[in-house]
């Protein structure tokens, strides 16, 4: 039995915009497994992000209770979120949000550097993080030297340095041609066959929520359903 | 870390060489000013407050009769009088560095008066006894490579006749500026001249600093009613007079130094605005990757302070090569007559003003950036 990595139980978030209360999310449950791929879809506005920052734990919830990585992640303080961040959740944006002034390499060495290790240590896990993505030969490039695929690989490349407990993925396809989305399909995919990463990716593209193993749609800020994807593991 | 603030830096960099020069530009100036304006504060440095100086009232240009000097002596807490007169003239040419200070005195009482210069008592009374004897401070003699014994000759403009004179004594004087005077005989040129029997100042020995106004009121009372009205004042006071717009100069270099030190703040703070602002969606990424709040603002606050330093090293640099280079050159245009030196107080203050600008300017984006919700900043694109 795998152990769960996300727990969210009846969790709501509210946006206070001047007297008028928006209800983004409307209580949310929601358990995912270690080794699972789950595709988060819904409507424009239905809370996808939304819901993906508070696992993230850069937001908070308005109520519920939130338990990523087995911790409970509302209760942390700044400092020790941070902290708890940067061990478990490895994050990768619709726009890549690559460090323009580092090159490829610093990027995905970046999370790398809170951490106290050697510099070969590093050297070994950034090397390793852009061979699993394709780039190694890309080390010295920077960003603007790079397609959005290699950017949004770099990304990867540097969400999943520091062996995450949780990938977090938010429209990573969203900025880019079928062929360069395919290919971070690919990886993602890759990711979670062959080196067991927990991967939630929102995604408003059905192939890319067809590669998931599980399917959960968002609606309103509510689940409305959560079906086994037609991905490769189901 | 400190890869990121030197990337993030270089990353427009002209405008982070702007922000720099402007600064360092800025702060140059700003030496310059200070430095120059160390140069005109001699006044203050020497102000003697026991002495007094008498002049005609009209002005400085107009000399006292001889006869004052006994009379001075007569008021209540003037210890001692004596005569000093601006002799002027032209040394050699009009080249600045054979420009110096020339004053007549008479030997009998000067030093009663002048107690602070030193002496070697040999010298003294060598300088004294010989009608065209002339004493010199030890730091012009170096510039000018005289020797005890040396003889030069005067050219009169003030007064139609030339002076050929004897160094006998060197004194030596604690502010440096002071050393670059000579002092000859009075009587040699009340003689030449066919003795008019004038002479342009008296300086006054006070027993008691305290009663120097009324001393200045009992001196212009005495001769109210003469042909020649006196104006006395403080030593103080005649530097300033003689002077006269140095006071008003350097409150005016005050005021714009401080409206530069506002202005290059106003200019960094801008720019460091600008570069935060302009990352504000990465700070939100470099905290969701967990940078902590402080990191986030140290790296801020490390980029603007980087260029406070920098340019403030810069300017500091520049300052420091331009002085050496003017030194001899602005020391002889007359402005040096209290020394016109680098003073370490003056870069200090410069590369603390620079660096004072770089962290201010930077705590107000870095705490903005550091406060964000991440969420937020992440919206921005
Ligand atoms: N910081 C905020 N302040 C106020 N309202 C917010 C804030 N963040 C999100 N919202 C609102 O919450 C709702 C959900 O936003 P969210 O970004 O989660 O939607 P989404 O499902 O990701 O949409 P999209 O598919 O367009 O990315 C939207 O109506 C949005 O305007
Ligand atoms: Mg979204």
């Amino acid at each position: 039995m795998a152990e769960t990595v996300v727990q969210l139980r009846d969790v709501t978030k509210n946006y206070r915009r001047d007297a008028f209360e928006l209800k983004v999310l409307q209580g949310i449950t929601l358990d995912v497994e270690a080794g699972d791929y789950v595709a988060l879809m819904g409507p424009s506005g239905s809370g996808k992000s939304t819901l993906l920052n508070l696992l993230a734990g850069i937001d908070q919830p308005t109520s519920g209770e939130l338990i990523v990585a087995g911790q409970q992640v509302s209760r942390l303080g700044e400092s020790k979120l941070a902290l708890w961040r940067q061990r478990h959740i490895g994050f990768i944006f619709q726009f890549y949000n690559l460090i323009p002034v580092l090159t490829a390499y610093e990027n995905v060495e970046l999370p790398l550097t809170l951490r106290k290790s050697s510099r070969a240590a590093r050297r070994k896990r950034v090397e390793t993080a852009l061979s699993v993505v394709g780039l190694q030969n890309r080390m010295k490039h920077y960003p603007r030297q790079l397609s959005g695929g290699q950017e949004q690989r770099v990304a990867i490349a540097r969400a999943i340095v520091t062996d995450p407990t949780l990938l977090l993925a938010d429209e990573p396809t969203g900025d880019l041609d079928a062929e360069s989305g395919g290919e971070v399909l690919d990886l993602l995919g890759q990711l979670n066959e062959q080196f067991n990463k927990t991967i939630l990716m929102v995604t408003h593209d059905p192939k890319a929520a067809a590669r998931a193993k599980r399917l959960v749609r968002l609606d309103k800020g509510r689940l409305v359903a959560s079906a086994p994807g037609g991905g490769t593991g189901a | 870390m400190i890869k990121l603030i030197r990337r993030n830096l270089l990353r427009n960099k002209r405008r982070t060489f702007l922000t720099m020069a402007s600064l360092a530009m800025a702060l140059f100036i700003l030496s310059l000013l200070g430095v120059v304006n160390d140069a005109m504060s001699f006044a203050d440095d020497s102000a003697m407050p026991d002495r007094l100086v008498v002049r005609n009232a009209i002005s400085l240009t107009f000399p006292l009769p001889e006869a004052y000097e006994q009379r001075l002596r007569t008021i209540d807490n003037v210890v001692s009088v004596t005569p000093q007169n601006w002799f002027q003239g032209v040394y050699k040419d009009q080249r600045p560095e054979n420009f110096f200070p020339r004053f007549t005195i008479d030997p009998a009482t000067f030093r009663s008066v002048f107690y602070d210069l030193e002496w070697n008592e040999e010298e003294w009374e060598a300088f004294a006894a010989q009608r065209t004897a002339f004493a010199a401070g030890r730091e012009l003699t170096e510039i000018q490579g005289w020797s005890l014994g040396d003889t030069i000759t005067i050219k009169g403009d003030i007064y139609p006749i030339d002076v050929e004179l004897q160094l006998r004594a060197i004194y030596d004087f604690d502010e440096p500026g002071q050393e670059r005077q000579i002092f000859f005989h009075r009587r040699y040129v009340e003689e030449a001249m066919g003795n008019p029997g004038q002479n342009g100042t008296y300086w006054l020995l006070l027993d008691d600093p305290e009663a120097a106004p009324a001393v200045i009121a009992a001196a212009e009372a005495m001769f109210e009613n003469s042909d020649n009205q006196v104006r006395a004042e403080t030593a103080e006071a005649f530097a300033a007079s003689f002077t006269e717009m140095l006071g008003n100069i350097r409150f005016f270099f005050s005021m714009i130094g401080l409206a530069i030190v506002i202005s290059i703040f106003l200019i960094t703070a801008n720019t460091m605005a600008m570069a935060a602002r302009e990352r504000t969606t990465e700070v939100s990424v470099l905290r969701t990757l967990g940078f902590r709040r402080n990191q986030v603002l140290g790296m801020v606050i490390g980029e603007s302070l980087a260029v406070g330093v920098l340019g403030a090293a810069l300017g500091v640099g520049f300052t420091a090569v331009a002085i050496q280079g003017a030194t001899p050159f602005l020391d002889q245009m007359g402005f040096g007559f209290g020394g016109f030196a680098l003073d370490v107080q003056v870069l200090a203050t410069a590369v603390a003003i620079g660096i004072a600008v770089g962290l201010l300017s930077g705590v107000f984006p870095a705490v903005a950036a550091a406060r964000l919700k991440i969420v937020d900043g992440l919206r921005r694109l």
